[in-house]
C-alpha cells in the first residue's frame, strides 16, 4: 500500500498523513480558541489589545502543533536547533524584508504608537487603522480604500496619530468689516462656542483679533474638542459663527479696494 | 418641587405633558407608538410588543447629546477649604437625564433618553493623559436645597481629608460605572464620597443608599457587574 511506502528513514506515507491530520487539527483548535476568545474578550478588552492577545495565542497553538508533528517526521528538536540556526541564516538572507517587517511589527506592538481604530497618517496615507498584522498594517482610508503598509515602512516613517491625545484643537480665521464692532463679534462667537455641548469648556476656547488685514479685521477662533468629534464640530461651528454674526449685523468682509481720485471726476454728458 | 407621576412604572397607553416634556405611548394592535418632544428634540418610534409597561427613571447623566465619556465633572461655584483630618458633608447638584425603558417578559430595554439640563463637555487633566468629562457647575449647600427632579438631582458628598493640612477643593469627578441613583416624585439623589489623600489627589466613589426614606433605586445604564475589570471609582490625580 502507498501508506506503507517508506519516504525517508523510518517515515512512511502513513506518518505523513498523520502529520497533515495533526496540523489540520492544530489549526482547527487554534481557530476555535480564537472564536471563543473573541466572544469572551469582546466587552473586557479594547479591540487592539484583544487582537494582540488573540494573535499571540493563535500562533502559540500553531507552533506547539508544529513542534509535536516534527517527531512524526523523525526530526528531533535538538537537531532542529542546529539545523534551524543554519536554515535561519539562509532564510534570513533570502527574506530580509520579511524579517524586517516581522521585527518592526513586534516593535510596533510593544511601542504602540498606533492602535486598531485610531485615525492616523503614515507616510502620506491617512485613514483608520483596521488591523496590525505581524508583517503589515492595514489602513482604511477616508475614501474607503484598503491600503496595506509593510510594518518596516510604518516603523521607520513619520506617524501622525490624530486621536492619541484626549483633546484636539482647530482654528478659524473670521474676517469682519472695519465698520463692525470686533468686541461684539468676539462676544457673539464666545457665546456660540459656550452653547455648543461638544466644544470643550476646558481647555478654554480663545477668540481674539489677530491682525488688521487689507480687507478685514481678522479674528482668530481656537476651539478644543474630543478627537472623535473634532471634524464634525469643525464643519458645524464655522457656519454657525457666520450665521450668528450676520444675525447681529456683522458681515464677513470680502476683498475690496477704495479708489481715491486726485482730481474731481469730470462729468461728461453722453448724448 | 413635586412632580407627581413622572418617574416610575407606567401602564400603556401613557401621556405625560410636563415642564417642556411631551411624551405619549399608544397601543395599536401589536405595536406601541412612542412620541416624545423635549427642548428642540423630537423622537417618533414604533415597538412591537403585546404586553409591555413603561419605566421612566433618572439615569446616569452621561448620554446626551451623545455618549462620549463615563465621567462627570462638577465644578463648585465656590472653593471649599477642608480642615486637616476631618470628615465633612455637603450637598451639590448634578444634571438629570431621564431614561425611558420598555418592560416586557422580565427584560428592560432603553428606548429613549431625554434631558432638560444644559449639556457641555470638558477636559480633566492634561491634553495628553486627561479624560473627557461631562461638565456641570454647582453651588455648595450644607442643607438639602430644593431641586426640580426633572432638571437637577442632589449628591450628598462626604469629604474626608486624610492629610494633616488644609486642602482646597474646587472640583469633583465621578465615574458613571459606580453611580447609584435613587428617585422619588420630588427628588433624584446619589450619595458619594471623596477621600482626599493629598493637596492634589482624591478618590471619589458612590454609596448604595438613598437620601430619604421611600426613594426607589433607578435602573441604570452603566452597569459594571457584568464586566468586573471596569473600575467604579475615580482617582483625581490631576488636581481637586
Amino acid at each position: 500500500m502507498i501508506l506503507d511506502t517508506v519516504i525517508y528513514g523510518n517515515v512512511t506515507g502513513f506518518d505523513l498523513l498523520k502529520v497533515v491530520v495533526f496540523l489540520i487539527i492544530g489549526v482547527l483548535i487554534a481557530r476555535v480558541v480564537v472564536i471563543y476568545l473573541r466572544r469572551s474578550l469582546k466587552d473586557r478588552l479594547s479591540r487592539d489589545i484583544q487582537e494582540v492577545v488573540i494573535k499571540v495565542i493563535y500562533y502559540t497553538i500553531i507552533v506547539i502543533a508544529l513542534l509535536l508533528v516534527l517527531r512524526l517526521l523523525g526530526i528531533e528538536l535538538s537537531g532542529l536547533l542546529v539545523a534551524g540556526g543554519i536554515v535561519g541564516i539562509v532564510i534570513g538572507f533570502a527574506s530580509q524584508s520579511i524579517v524586517g517587517n516581522l521585527v518592526s511589527g513586534f516593535f510596533l506592538m510593544v511601542e504602540r504608537p498606533i492602535k486598531i481604530g485610531d485615525q492616523v497618517n503614515i507616510d502620506g496615507t491617512s485613514g483608520f487603522v483596521e488591523d496590525i498584522h505581524t508583517v503589515s498594517t492595514i489602513i482604511r482610508t477616508y475614501e474607503g480604500l484598503y491600503v496595506r503598509i509593510p510594518n518596516e515602512k510604518v516603523f521607520t516613517n513619520k506617524i501622525t496619530n490624530y486621536v492619541a491625545n484626549t483633546a484636539r484643537r482647530f482654528e478659524y480665521v473670521v474676517g469682519i468689516r472695519y465698520t463692525d464692532d470686533a468686541d461684539e463679534a468676539i462676544e457673539i462667537i464666545n457665546d456660540l462656542i459656550e452653547e455648543h455641548a461638544i466644544a470643550l469648556k476646558d481647555p478654554s476656547p480663545t477668540v481674539f483679533v489677530d491682525n488688521l488685514g487689507d480687507n478685514a479685521v481678522n479674528i482668530i477662533v481656537r476651539i478644543w474638542a474630543p478627537p472623535s468629534e473634532w471634524y464634525d464640530l469643525k464643519m458645524e461651528m464655522l457656519w454657525k459663527i457666520k450665521k450668528g454674526l450676520e444675525e447681529n449685523g456683522i458681515e464677513i468682509a470680502f476683498p475690496q479696494r477704495t479708489v481715491w481720485f486726485a482730481n474731481e471726476l469730470q462729468k461728461q454728458e453722453v448724448s | 418641587m413635586t412632580v407627581p407621576g413622572i418617574f416610575g412604572l407606567h401602564d400603556v397607553p401613557l401621556s405625560i405633558v410636563r415642564e417642556g416634556i411631551s411624551l405619549s405611548i399608544e397601543r395599536e394592535g401589536e405595536g406601541l407608538f412612542y412620541k416624545r418632544k423635549c427642548m428642540d428634540e423630537e423622537v417618533d418610534n414604533v415597538f412591537l410588543s403585546s404586553n409591555s409597561k413603561v419605566l421612566i427613571n433618572p439615569i446616569e447623566p452621561l448620554n446626551k447629546p451623545k455618549e462620549l465619556t463615563p465621567y462627570l465633572l462638577i465644578e463648585f461655584e465656590r472653593s471649599i477649604f477642608i480642615e486637616p483630618a476631618a470628615r465633612k458633608k455637603i450637598f451639590i447638584k448634578f444634571p438629570v437625564e431621564i431614561g425611558i425603558f420598555v418592560h416586557g417578559k422580565k427584560d428592560y430595554q432603553i428606548i429613549d433618553i431625554l434631558t432638560m439640563a444644559k449639556q457641555k463637555f470638558t477636559l480633566y487633566g492634561s491634553v495628553k493623559s486627561g479624560v473627557i468629562c461631562r461638565y456641570w457647575k454647582s453651588d455648595i449647600y450644607f442643607t438639602m436645597p430644593e431641586v426640580n427632579p426633572v432638571y437637577e438631582g442632589l449628591i450628598e458628598l462626604s469629604m474626608t481629608n486624610t492629610t494633616m493640612k488644609w486642602v482646597e477643593v474646587t472640583t469633583a469627578v465621578f465615574n458613571a460605572y459606580g453611580m447609584k441613583i435613587y428617585y422619588s416624585n420630588d427628588m433624584v439623589s446619589m450619595k458619594a464620597n471623596m477621600r482626599i489623600t493629598s493637596k492634589k489627589i482624591a478618590e471619589t466613589g458612590f454609596v448604595g443608599s438613598h437620601l430619604e426614606k421611600g426613594m426607589k433605586r433607578s435602573l441604570e445604564l452603566y452597569v459594571s457587574r457584568k464586566i468586573p475589570m471596569i473600575a467604579t471609582k475615580f482617582l483625581m490625580e490631576d488636581g481637586i
